[in-house]
């Protein structure tokens, strides 16, 4: 305690026989120290020399300083004015096979079938595919050959609707395999027997079975099941499938797939296009 | 030489080592006030050339630790502005003893010796924090204790070459030790008050980032954290593996923030297998841990726990070959890890990123959103706080 009060005192006025002249102490400078007009009478020979040092080094901190921080405003005011920075937003699937042609047929096809803008669908008919696609039956089949992997054909039999098991469960598969896209399109079929309009209307039975399984999964609304499936039904009048879609995934693997076989169906796939 | 003057001249080669990198520290931090990323100047070499990564001062320039009155002011004050006016005082103050050389008193010295050696201690706290609760030391930061550290030897060998100089007879020796005090105070506080004077203003940036606009999952599919005394709602956009996200999170959990909101919590991976958006998994493994989130009986203890250990389950899932599984199911059982694979919860992370188009959100991570106002992403490190205080004033009282 007596060392700390020494100290104490030390600093605070001296008090004791010092051999040099203190630096605290008022009459003990060193005369070679004195400077004209600097440091107070008291003070310590370098104080002046340190303050200036202390003072010039914290302009330039200050300066450096200062300059930075307007430098940032003056950035950030001319980043404010400036157009606003482009960033990837959250999108639906795109992938190769969406060309602007295969884009243009289907966005045609989508809005003439009800998807596009209204929550009502009211599905497609073969003459509406032909009268708004503006495409023959080549090339619309053809639209859908990226689609093999991704969709399945899901059979049905001769004059029935009636989705069977193995058909129900290609369609879960496919339903659920989601990912990124948008629009759900069922596309159905009937074979060549019978008459056109009997084939048209069991075409559209078979759409609307896919549809209310669909229904039945429960896992959409009615109003969202509305603005993401898109039925087409086609008769044997419009782009009938040859037998070599019998490669494609399907339902009823082990089944004879021919000419007809292959017509009594649906093709289910979601579509990776942004619209 | 003398050796107080010795030591002196060591105070201010460490007082100019000590002021370049606050210097540089400072002029880093503050070039963020533009809101944009920039590299970091961090070296132990003063002007070398800025890096982008800089993992250690990044890691410090965004932690809660690197500035004061972050809700006042955007960013905040950088407490490297208070070392850059406390060297620049001791630079002068070395120089002065050192001019007075062996004249120097026993009271010279010992306030030089208290004056010098206040860095070290504000190093050592700061190296504390560092070390322990960022688990890093940024170069720059080292640079500064490294000043401090250097000053500190000065501060002793001072003190002990002038103990036996005592000063004689009666002056204003309190009095300048009161003055100088003062000097030294406002020293370090002049950098900070013409910072925060020139600082511009981020008032109105900070709500210009948008709403959302559909708040609601319409399947129920997001998740929800749950805050002890909930006063706000918020969604969150999230990836497990995202190190921003867990830095986000860490420091909202940190300041008291996810105790005051009710989360909806949207995973967003950043990761190809899942997730459309990216061509490139910028996160492996982050699809299956956000499954994984989907399927643990309590969300907040399984993303507190993946965070944590994010660098671990990266790794993971870098390795392949089931190691991630394994991870996780020795954790949190194979419950969870058969939970991961089922098509339900497939489907449901399926709905998690539906919903981020059907909000446009931005391709990045985190995404939050406060009463459906976008958290912009400049906010998120340094002004979060000061955004926070913005937004919602209720969450950072």
């Amino acid at each position: 305690m007596s060392r700390f009060r020494d100290l104490l005192n030390d600093v605070r006025d001296g008090g004791h026989q010092d051999p040099a002249p203190a630096v605290f102490s008022a009459g003990g400078r060193d005369p070679r120290f004195e400077e004209p007009g600097g440091g107070a009478p008291g003070a310590p020979p370098g104080l002046l020399h340190g303050a200036i040092v202390s003072g010039a080094a914290l302009l330039v901190a200050l300066g450096l300083v200062g300059s930075g921080v307007k430098s940032a405003g003056r950035r950030l005011e001319a980043n404010a004015s400036g157009s606003a920075q482009k960033v990837a937003t959250a999108q639906e699937a795109e992938v190769a096979y969406c060309t602007p042609d295969f884009k243009a047929v289907l966005e045609r096809v989508l809005h003439s079938c009800g998807l596009g803008t209204a929550t009502e669908r009211r599905g497609c008919k073969p003459a509406d595919i032909k009268t708004f696609a503006a495409i023959d039956d080549a090339d619309f089949n053809a639209l859908f050959t990226p689609l093999k992997e991704r969709g399945g054909v899901l059979l049905f039999d001769e004059g029935k609707d009636v989705l069977d098991e193995a058909g129900a469960k290609l369609l879960d598969e496919r339903w659920f395999a989601r990912q990124g896209a948008r629009y759900f399109f069922v596309v159905a079929r009937a074979s060549k027997t019978g008459t056109p309009d009997q084939n048209r209307a069991l075409s559209h039975r078979r759409a609307n079975s896919v549809l209310m399984h669909l229904q039945q999964l429960g896992e959409e609304s009615e109003e969202e099941l509305n603005q993401r499936v898109g039925l087409l039904w086609l008769g044997n009048e419009f782009a009938q499938l040859s037998r070599e879609y019998c490669q494609w995934p399907r339902s009823r693997e082990d089944a004879v797939c021919d000419d007809e076989a292959i017509n009594r169906s649906a093709f289910v796939s979601w579509v990776d296009c942004r619209l | 030489m003398n050796r107080v003057r010795l030591f002196a001249w060591i105070g201010v080669a460490g007082a100019l080592w000590g002021l370049i990198f606050a210097g540089i520290s400072s002029l880093d931090y503050a070039s963020h006030l533009d809101r944009g990323l920039h590299d970091l100047h961090c070296s132990f070499i003063p002007g070398a050339e800025a890096s982008p990564v800089a993992e250690g001062c990044r890691t410090a320039l965004n932690s809660p630790y690197a500035a004061l009155f972050k809700q006042e002011l955007w960013g905040g004050v950088p407490i490297s502005l208070f070392g850059l006016g406390c060297f620049a005082f001791l630079l002068g103050h070395a120089l002065s003893i050192a001019y007075s050389g062996s004249r120097t008193t026993r009271g010279a010295g010992a306030l030089y010796a208290a004056f010098a050696i206040s860095p070290l201690i504000v190093s050592a706290i700061m190296f504390s924090i560092s070390w322990f609760v960022l688990g890093s030391i940024c170069k720059t930061c080292a640079g500064i204790y490294t000043g401090s550290v250097v000053l500190a030897i000065s501060a002793l060998g001072v003190l002990a070459g002038s103990w036996g100089n005592r000063a004689r007879g009666s002056g204003p020796g309190l009095v300048l030790a009161a003055a100088l005090a003062f000097g030294m105070l406002l020293f370090v506080l002049a950098p900070s008050v013409v910072y925060a004077a020139l600082a511009p203003d981020h008032s109105k940036l900070v709500t210009q980032c948008g709403t959302v606009k559909i708040p609601k999952e319409s399947h129920g599919a997001l998740l929800a954290l749950h805050g002890t005394a909930p006063k706000k709602h918020a969604l969150f956009f999230e990836d497990p593996l995202c190190p921003t996200c867990k830095s986000l999170h860490e420091r909202l959990r940190a300041a008291g923030v996810l105790d005051r909101l009710d989360v909806d919590l949207a995973l967003f991976p950043l990761d190809n297998q899942c997730n459309w958006m990216l061509e490139q998994p910028l996160h492996p493994g982050a699809c299956a841990v956000a499954r994984a989130t989907l399927c643990a009986k309590s969300t907040g203890d399984f993303l507190d726990w993946a965070y944590a250990n994010q660098e671990e389950l990266a790794a993971a899932a870098k390795a392949g070959g089931g190691s991630l599984s394994q991870l996780l199911s020795r954790k949190w059982g194979s419950e969870l890890t058969s939970c991961m694979n089922a098509r339900a919860t497939e489907q449901r992370l399926n709905r998690h990123l539906h919903f981020a188009v059907d909000n446009a959100i931005a391709v990045s991570t985190p995404q939050v959103f406060i009463e459906n106002q976008r958290l912009c992403d400049e906010d998120i490190d340094m002004g979060l706080m000061f955004a926070l205080g913005k937004l919602a004033p209720e969450l950072v009282q």
